[in-house]
């Protein structure tokens, strides 16, 4: 392979785990300061992937989509969280069943009110077209989804190690009795945290309108992935969901040129791997 | 060695109770539910297709083709009045065994129509021709009609490699010398790319990759970049529609491929979901299809109006596909004067020679599967803005056996990742 | 024998009786569906076993059933003999569990969801890939069931039988020292090890027992399909057996079945007159999950607990 190729299988393989890495930040941050292995984060992503299409049919306006699907994504896990999940805060088992139920409902919800033809969004003029890189010609819409992804992660570690809020999420995390007794509510943190993880999946799921398509059946396909990175990368940290999405994505990439024959576990393998040595990943703090 | 508890006398006579009356039970024979006949002048027909699931889309153009059909026909065929029962298989096989059971035993059905997956068909066709009635499919799962070949069973409707030998020859034809073959790695795939190149092979063509993706693929950049390094002259995409045409396409133009490497898509790529999603990009683009919604003649254009008045969209193959499943079991109902009996219905079916219909001019072949024209298309626009395929060129009468004939296409495996065509 | 024994005698024979009576007074087709209900059952019984002796919860069971339904398939369609054709499925079933419970005996908790969902995921690729053998997506048709048992009603009365012998087996495995050991692995693992139990073992075996009997429950899958294919064996599978002992009552014997009908029911029965099936299921598993955290099997034993209004012995179920 030439250094050409190499370049664009990187590529291609960087700007799929950048629209990973836009599903797996809120997974994990939810998880990190929540414990909640939250399954139906692939549902957020199609409600707020099929809103944003909706709103861009409506309004021809990408911005406008991505909000409106952000939107709805949060008004979706704020519903979750408050009317469902905290009651059963605390105890794993039943936390991930809930979200298992709230999946399947959402996800059936979409084929009643999307019906069951693959939507996308058509790209953005200002997004379309390629960029000559060097011999190759890239499509723009690729590296927008990268930068996006990039800056998504620069504000999330800096509002997590630089910021007032970030300070007390910390602290709600390590020692939830201490922060309380300091004043701090927790409960509403947790809350606005798990809202704000939806509202990711949401943004995910708009702009992977763009790359992908949306159907039945896309939720648990992107949950899978997002489940693995999370794994390989930690759950919890956000270096790991970093680097878990490039990981993923440059392997699934290269094992697609390389070893097409083993394409659908090349993804699957290093979380296997991972958790047998490294069950709490690769940046994951280990748990009592 | 046996625990304890086992020991217990409780547990011991519990156990040979349970044994016991099974065996005692399986000695009698409840009494069976046989097939009915129906009230003379009517018969109950089963349709199974996918309504919910992943591929529901398809399921529902499937059954309001088909019950299209029987509401311009005022629910009758001939002077027999034809009831439909419809069931969702989701998509998934025993689900759609279940449901097949339901309308045979429970419904009492006489023949079923559907479903549409491959595996999902496999698994209904051997039940009901098992049970001795009738089945008529519309899934293109080559060997239904060729090795795995049943009495029972017949297909309206195409193989998978069957349309695209037209296209591998044509290929050669235009003058291109060197193609690069795209399909997704399952047995649509295989059929469907096995068809082109066993064609394009035989006509002199020299097959530099192929590419193989898995179903379902979400990102196809790393395949579509594949093909343009290998730099050939034409590629052939063989294409299940839907999600995976419309994301290998976003790749494709994305690439800026679309104006450098002319491309041939397969009977289902540019299917009608495709061109709502994918829009103007789309113009231009060549496939070799049965399925012609563009195609001038009244019968076509007749339903092409009545559903879009009806549904708001243009019929899609499977609405097509299954509308024609409906028409020939009524030619067949009238040619049997109304009775569904076995063997005999489908020999009745398969004596059915339409001289045009949605897909053409079409007979059967002795093995249940539609002999008929295959048409180069190209993506154009309606009057109205809307776009669709028209037929730019006609290759009558292509059998499921293409250029070989049956013996000889018999005597090769069937199209997978080993055999290839080539 | 006290009231409760006997009470518990009597719907015992109850049950018995109706599930001995059902071919002759229902449809075949819904006598088709209990089979699929006793089948779905046996593979939500092996999850329970694990989910609710040892606390572990596999979401890759699927996988385990895959191993005895594609080996008995494959086998049947080479043209081998019925026990040559139990000797492969039997053989694949063990490897295949001795692959999880290697994988996975030194886990717990989410780490140990996560593997089984990943082995299953890859137990699931593997049916699709080696398409020379699986059939691939097209999957194997023409699996004839054996001679004695191929009409549907003798098949029903096979499969209730073989699941009603695996329940008694599962209900002794509880209450043998066996289980004794995996309760006490499922409180503490930690005190296990220094009573000098090898935990690691302990959770080898059970893996071992948990996969023959999801073997054994895609052995009777091939045979009432009489046709395999992978869908049969994918992720919603298994988190559907899964959802089968959650909303059954995990930890509770007949909480599988329980939960295996309603499922089942819903999938196959409701699906047919109400669209929004899954919705159903979803709000299900939901209220299951808020309001009766033990089960149905389970509420209702603790209902019984507290109607009995006397002193109850704790109850090893």
């Amino acid at each position: 392979m030439s250094l050409d190729e190499v370049a664009l299988q990187a590529l291609n393989g960087l700007s799929f785990g950048a629209l990973l890495f836009l599903l797996a930040s809120g997974f994990t941050l939810v998880f990190g300061l929540m414990k909640i292995v939250n399954l139906a984060h692939g549902a957020f992503y199609l409600v707020g992937g099929y809103v944003g299409v909706a709103a861009f049919g409506a309004s021809g306006n990408f911005p406008l989509a991505v909000a409106a699907g952000a939107a709805a994504a949060a008004v979706i896990g704020l519903a979750s969280e408050r009317l469902l999940l905290r009651r059963v805060r605390g105890q794993e088992l039943p936390e991930v069943l809930l979200t298992v139920g709230i999946a399947l409902v959402l996800a059936d919800a979409c084929l009643a009110l999307f019906g069951g033809n693959p939507r996308s969004i058509p790209i953005p003029d200002a997004l379309a077209g390629g960029v000559e890189l060097g011999a190759v010609t890239y499509p723009a819409y690729r590296l927008f989804v990268l930068s996006l992804a990039v800056a998504v992660g620069v504000l999330l570690y800096a509002v997590q190690h630089r910021t007032r809020l970030g300070a007390l999420i910390r602290a709600g995390v390590d020692d939830r009795e201490v922060a309380e007794s300091l004043g701090i509510d927790v409960p509403r943190v947790f809350t606005a945290m798990f809202v704000f993880g939806a509202a990711l999946a949401g943004l995910a799921g708009v702009v992977a309108a763009g790359l992908l398509t949306l159907r039945p059946g896309a939720d648990t396909d992107i949950l899978l992935f997002a489940l693995v990175v999370v794994v390989v990368g930690g759950l919890g940290s956000l270096q790991g969901a970093a680097v878990g999405s490039a990981l993923i994505g440059l392997l699934d990439a290269f094992a697609k040129v390389w070893a097409p024959e083993l394409s659908s576990f090349a993804v699957f393998a290093p979380m296997a791997v991972v958790l047998m040595f490294r069950p709490s990943g690769l940046f994951g703090r280990s748990r009592p | 060695m046996i625990p304890r508890s086992w020991q217990s006398r409780r547990t011991a006579r519990l156990l040979l109770v349970v044994v016991a009356l099974a065996l005692a039970a399986s000695a009698c024979a409840p009494g069976e539910d046989g097939g009915g006949d129906q009230a003379g002048g009517s018969v109950k027909l089963g349709f199974i297709s996918p309504v919910t699931g992943f591929v529901a889309a398809l399921g529902t153009d499937m059954r309001r083709g088909w019950e299209m059909y029987w509401s311009q026909n005022g629910g009758k065929a001939g002077d027999t009045t034809v009831q439909t029962v419809f069931e969702d298989d989701t998509g998934d096989p025993d689900v759609a065994l279940t449901k097949a059971r339901r309308l045979v035993e429970q419904e009492q059905v006489q023949l079923v129509a559907g479903p549409i997956l491959a595996n999902t068909a496999y698994a209904v066709a051997g039940y009901v021709a098992g049970r001795g009635l009738p089945t008529v499919q519309m899934t293109g799962a080559d060997d239904l009609t060729q090795r795995k070949f049943d009495p029972l069973v017949l297909r309206v409707g195409y193989t998978s490699s069957q349309s695209n030998f037209p296209a591998g020859q044509w290929a050669y034809e235009q003058g291109h010398r060197e193609a690069v073959t795209i399909c997704p790695d399952y047995a649509f795939g295989w059929e469907s790319c096995g068809g082109f190149v066993s064609a394009f092979v035989e006509a002199g063509g020299k097959i530099t990759k192929q590419v193989w993706h898995p179903l379902g693929t979400q990102d196809f950049s790393t395949y579509v970049s594949q093909a343009r390094q290998a730099n050939p002259d034409v590629v052939f995409v063989g294409s299940a529609g839907g999600p995976d045409a419309i994301l290998f396409y976003k790749a494709w133009t994305g690439f800026g491929l679309k104006d450098k490497i002319p491309l041939i898509g397969n009977c289902c790529f540019a299917d009608q979901v495709f061109l709502r999603e994918v829009g103007d990009e789309a113009l231009g683009l060549q496939s070799f299809t049965y399925w012609v919604e563009g195609r001038d003649s009244p019968v076509v254009q007749n339903f092409v109006k009545a559903y879009e008045q009806q549904h708001k969209e243009i019929p899609s193959l499977y609405a097509a596909g299954a509308y024609m499943m409906a028409q020939v079991v009524a030619e067949a109902l009238k040619k049997t004067g109304g009775k569904i009996e076995g063997k005999a219905f489908i020999d009745a079916a398969r004596q059915v020679s339409l001289s045009d219909s949605l897909y053409g001019a079409l007979t059967f072949d002795d093995t249940n599967n539609v002999v008929g024209p295959v048409y180069r298309t190209q993506v154009a626009r309606r009057e109205d803005g809307t776009l669709w395929s028209v037929d730019e060129q006609t290759f009558p009468e292509v059998s499921q056996f293409g250029s070989e004939g049956k013996e000889a296409f018999l005597e090769h495996p069937v199209f997978s990742r080993d055999y290839t065509g080539q | 024998m006290t009231s409760v024994r006997l009470v518990k005698a009597a719907a015992a024979a109850v049950a018995v009786a109706a599930v001995v009576a059902a071919p002759y007074v229902l449809p075949s087709y819904v006598v088709s569906l209990l089979t699929l209900g006793f089948i779905a059952a046996l593979l939500a019984g092996s999850v329970n076993l694990l989910a609710g002796q040892a606390g572990l919860v596999s979401l890759g069971h699927a996988g385990l059933a895959a191993a005895g339904a594609y080996g008995v398939a494959w086998a049947t369609v080479q043209g081998l003999p019925l026990a040559a054709a139990l000797g492969v499925a039997g053989a694949l079933t063990l490897a295949v569990s001795v692959l999880y419970a290697l994988t996975t005996m030194r886990t717990s908790g989410i780490v140990f969801l996560m593997i089984t969902l990943a082995l299953g995921i890859t137990v699931f690729g593997l049916a699709v890939k080696l398409s020379s053998v699986t059939g691939g997506q097209n999957g194997l048709t023409g699996i004839r069931r054996p001679e004695p048992i191929g009409e549907w009603w003798q098949f029903y009365f096979f499969t209730a039988a073989v699941y009603g012998v695996c329940l008694l087996a599962m209900a002794a495995l509880n209450r043998s020292p066996f289980g004794l050991t995996l309760r006490g692995v499922r409180e503490s693992q930690s005190r296990m090890t220094s009573l000098g139990y090898s935990v690691r073992a302990v959770k080898f075996t059970a893996m071992v027992v948990s996969g023959g009997f999801a073997g054994l429950a895609g052995v009777l899958l091939a045979w009432n399909s009489e046709f395999m294919s992978p869908s049969a064996v994918s992720f919603p599978r298994s988190a559907l057996a899964v959802v089968m002992v959650i909303v059954g009552g995990v930890g509770t014997l007949l909480g599988p079945l329980v939960g295996a009908g309603i499922v089942v029911a819903t999938e196959y029965w409701l699906s047919s007159y109400v669209e929004r099936w899954p919705t159903v299921l979803g709000v299900a598993l939901i209220l299951v999950v808020l309001y009766a955290p033990r089960g149905i099997v389970g509420g209702l034993e603790g209902l019984a607990g507290t109607l009995a209004q006397r002193p109850r012995r704790k109850e090893e179920s």
